[in-house]
């Protein structure tokens, strides 16, 4: 019922979250650099014209309403953490999921995600050019270990870069620093 | 035709489905006596805040939302219909 609140990418993200926590048990990690641009662009707008804005896009326009509403929905009752970090939400993503398994958490579900970026916005900043999210679930059991050395050159790892890297189109991903996967 | 299928309760459905991003609603589905809040069709207060808003664009019509009046306004369709035949600016 909620969902109706969210925008395709937002539902996207939310579908991902209850693929990899389906128990609704683990920490939820949801990261996005602009988050719904296209929604806040439009309440700037009404403000602009005077007009009174969206009480729903409102209570939507806050960084974690997506995990808020997957919260709801799925009375999911762990840590939830949003982030937004100019480009560096993949390192930062790993940061948080970190400190959460030394916590004792068994595994951590984060998603990466991007939503449409408004034409008045397009040449501003960076952005993958479409709407993406990618998700995954970390660990600090046995598995195809994820390995952080310093990069050649920081870059701002967006989702379609992040599933390239995972389908092993790429042999490192770079963010602050330059992520590998081993052997499986 | 039964009072629940005129035009303004038509028109009245349209608005709440439109406004509130009901996907899955179809007019006909809205029973005018059933709660619109809560249980019924499980509306929340965050779209008695947007359909406020959107009966003062419509009809002129402004609500205070801390008014128990309004909770009552809000009950059902059909209370909903009485208070924009009431009160309605066009």
């Amino acid at each position: 019922m909620l969902r109706r609140r969210l925008d395709a990418t937002g539902r996207a993200t939310c579908d991902i979250l209850g693929v990899l926590d389906p128990n609704a048990d683990l920490p939820l990690v949801h990261a996005s650099r602009h988050g719904d641009t296209t929604h806040t662009l439009e309440m700037l707008e009404a403000l602009e014209r005077g007009e009174p804005i969206s009480p729903t896009r409102f209570s939507m326009s806050v960084h974690n309403a997506v995990l808020g509403v997957h919260s709801i929905s799925r009375t999911h009752h762990r840590p939830l953490q949003a982030l937004g970090a100019c480009g560096d939400e993949f390192d930062a993503i790993l940061h948080e999921a970190k400190g959460y398994l030394v916590e004792g958490h068994r595994a951590v579900v984060a998603v990466l995600s991007e939503g449409p970026l408004p034409s008045a916005y397009q040449g501003y900043t960076e952005h993958p050019g479409t709407a993406c999210a990618v998700g995954m679930r970390l660990t600090l059991d046995r598995g195809r270990r994820l390995m952080a050395s310093d990069p050649v050159r920081g870059a701002h790892p967006t989702p379609l870069e992040v599933m390239a890297w995972l389908n092993g189109d790429a042999p490192f991903l770079d963010g602050r620093h330059r992520w590998q996967l081993g052997a499986e | 035709m039964s009072e629940t299928h005129d035009d303004l309760s038509i028109e009245l459905k349209q608005l709440i489905i439109e406004t509130l991003e009901l996907e899955d609603v179809a007019p006909g589905d809205i029973d005018p006596d059933a709660p619109l809040f809560g249980e019924g069709l499980g509306l929340d207060s965050i779209d008695a805040l947007e359909l406020g808003l959107a009966l003062q664009k419509r009809f002129g019509i402004k609500l205070d939302a801390e008014a128990e009046e309004t909770r009552r306004h809000f009950s059902n369709l059909n209370a909903l219909k009485a208070l924009v035949e009431a009160r309605r600016a066009d």
